[in-house]
């Protein structure tokens, strides 16, 4: 269980973490998402106590992870894939850093199998992919045993083949009681593995409940509808609780009413219509409508996910 | 459920059989000492310090007896009388070469894990993060004390047999402030090499801390000493490297220099001054 507390961080003026409150919850896989920016590793580093936060608290099992007795069999965390000495074996890795914690050779070669790393556990971390990086970072989060998981972005770098097994390890750790907090900047990632989601953009917590709240929530139907006479279906449509916008090929994009309305209200007038289509927006979509305005880093090409099909 | 218990263990399936201890200072020592020993470049750096401590020792009593002569051309010639002059100094050219590898070991090993990143793996092992500290220092002080010394003391034993068997100036051990500043010697090295450790954590970087290290630690009060008028001769005895030289020189130049043991005492201030700094910073810094 980690419970997060009205945890602020302050970078000089800039906010990274601004006052969020949250719990994660034992036995589920808990999604942590938010664009690149937006909070994520700052509020992971303040709960394992790398960040001193600015006010607030981040409590792991019921106290700061400062006090854990045995802090690697408390939480495990994996932060950034390549945190290792180039110049040391994977396998002595995770031995000198789970000494703190008394673990033996026999425990370090059952989490290098449990990676898939025994192969290489010898060689020479330097020398390692993105990926088996990646691979060594969750052998040491999980070499402790931890009812509670932490890790960020965990499906960087990793082949399909890497993606699939972390998704079955997530759930399989969720499944035996732990505690699993994964952040990711992609909602497609999420989607696949969390039961609930924690959404964070610029420093404030966005959203926070089940993934199927979420969804239901988030699929607010949308009509694509394209006209000859578009100015004029538009004006027919205009209402108080509707929303009609122009996308780029022409087409309007209609929020308020279902595609049988605007057919039915078109057809009452007369009015021609090339094309009809009931857009049920994706999750991603959903994602990159709630942090639209919080998005710290704005590309030059400004990201509309609006008239995505 | 997981809240009252004292001790985290994870639910079956993961394991088996792995009961977690508690993480005390021993098990961090335990750690630093498998992470020194597995760095190949610990092995060949602490050969390279026995090499130098001994082979320079040799080399330079062999020279000053006469029995190696360096070859004129370049620049060498026959034993100069100082070299005949100061026994102890001639079997020591080594050790004091050795000086600056073990500044330089102690500070990357100080630094080496804010450079890799390794640091917030660690800190996450240990988020009370001083235990990591002592035990670094333990493991460095543990590691290079007995090392240093056994070398320093042979390469004593050795240059002078080199030197007596020439019929060349000696000392022995039981001379007056000879064991006293061999012994001292090497724990000037190692202390040195503390605070390399130190300025390592403090800076967080290995290029940095060397240079610092070397620089304001040796160079600089050397320099000091040759450039600035007499009147603060005074001030200049209590830089780490003129401390070091009042406990490790065998015989006093006047008042010049500090007595030995406040030379050593003020050397430990020195050293406790850079350990006092690099714990205050790396409890408060974020990793």
């Amino acid at each position: 269980m980690i419970e997060v507390s009205e945890l602020t961080k302050r970078f000089g003026a800039v906010t990274a973490v601004d006052g969020i409150t949250f719990t994660v919850r034992p036995g589920i896989v808990t999604g942590f998402l938010g664009p690149n920016g937006a909070g994520k590793s700052t509020t992971m580093r303040m709960i394992l106590g790398l960040d001193r936060p600015t006010s607030g608290t981040a409590h792991v099992n019921g106290r700061p992870f400062r006090q854990a007795p045995a802090p690697l069999a408390e939480l495990g965390a994996m932060l950034e894939a390549k945190a290792v000495d180039k110049g040391r074996s994977a396998r002595n890795h995770l031995r000198a850093v789970g000494a703190t914690i008394g673990v033996g050779r026999s425990r370090v070669d059952e989490v290098l199998a449990m990676v898939g790393l025994t192969d290489v556990a010898g060689k020479h971390a330097g020398g390692f992919s993105l990926g088996m990086g990646q691979r060594l970072g969750i052998a040491m989060a999980l070499l402790g045993d931890p009812p509670v998981v932490m890790l960020d972005e965990p499906v960087n770098g990793l082949d399909p083949d890497g993606i699939l097994w972390i998704r079955g390890l997530l759930k399989s750790l969720a499944a035996e009681g732990r505690t699993v907090f994964v952040s990711s900047h992609l909602m497609s990632e999420v989607e696949q593995t969390a039961d609930h989601l924690i959404v964070i953009g610029r420093g404030r917590i966005l959203a926070d409940m089940p993934m199927g709240d979420f969804i239901r929530q988030s699929s607010q139907h949308r009509v694509s509808v394209m006209s000859p006479d578009a100015t004029r279906l538009a004006e027919l449509m205009a209402g108080p609780e509707v929303v009609v916008a122009t996308a780029d090929d022409g087409s309007l994009v209609v929020e308020g009413l279902g595609a049988r309305e605007v057919g039915e209200l078109a057809a009452a007038n007369g009015i021609v219509l090339h094309q009809l289509v009931d857009v049920a927006p994706s999750l991603e979509a959903a994602f990159m409508e709630l942090t639209a305005e919080s998005v710290v880093f704005h590309g030059s090409v400004d990201q509309q996910a609006g008239s995505a099909a | 459920m997981s809240e009252q218990q004292a001790f985290a263990q994870g639910p079956e399936g993961l394991t088996d059989g792995f009961t977690a201890r508690r993480t005390s200072q021993w098990r961090v020592l335990r750690s630093e000492w498998i992470k020194l020993l597995t760095l190949r470049s610990t092995w060949i750096t602490l050969i390279a310090i026995v090499a130098v401590i001994i082979g320079f020792g040799v080399l330079s009593a062999l020279v000053a007896s006469g029995s190696v002569t360096p070859s004129s051309s370049n620049g060498g010639g026959p034993p100069t009388e100082a070299m005949r002059r100061n026994p102890l100094n001639t079997v020591m050219s080594g050790a004091n070469l050795a000086v600056l590898i073990v500044a330089v070991l102690g500070s990357i090993i100080g630094a080496r894990e804010f450079a890799s990143g390794l640091i917030r793996t660690t800190f996450s092992a240990v988020p009370r993060r001083l235990p990591v500290l002592w035990a670094k220092l333990m493991v460095f002080v543990g590691v290079l004390l007995p090392i240093v010394l056994v070398a320093i003391v042979a390469v004593f034993f050795l240059g002078m047999s080199l030197l007596a068997s020439a019929d060349a100036q000696t000392v022995a051990w039981s001379d007056d402030g000879v064991a006293r500043s061999v012994i001292g010697l090497g724990c000037y090295i190692v202390g040195l090499g503390v605070i390399g450790l130190a300025l390592g954590t403090l800076l967080r970087g290995t290029a940095a801390s060397i240079g610092v290290v070397i620089g304001a630690v040796i160079f600089v009060p050397a320099l000091a000493t040759a450039l600035l008028p007499e009147s603060w001769d005074e001030v200049l005895k209590y830089l780490p490297s003129n401390a070091g030289a009042a406990f490790t020189t065998a015989s006093q130049s006047g008042g010049a220099m500090l007595d030995p043991g406040v030379g050593a005492a003020v050397f430990v201030g020195w050293i406790v001054l850079a350990v006092a700094c690099a714990a205050w910073v790396i409890k408060r810094r974020d990793a």
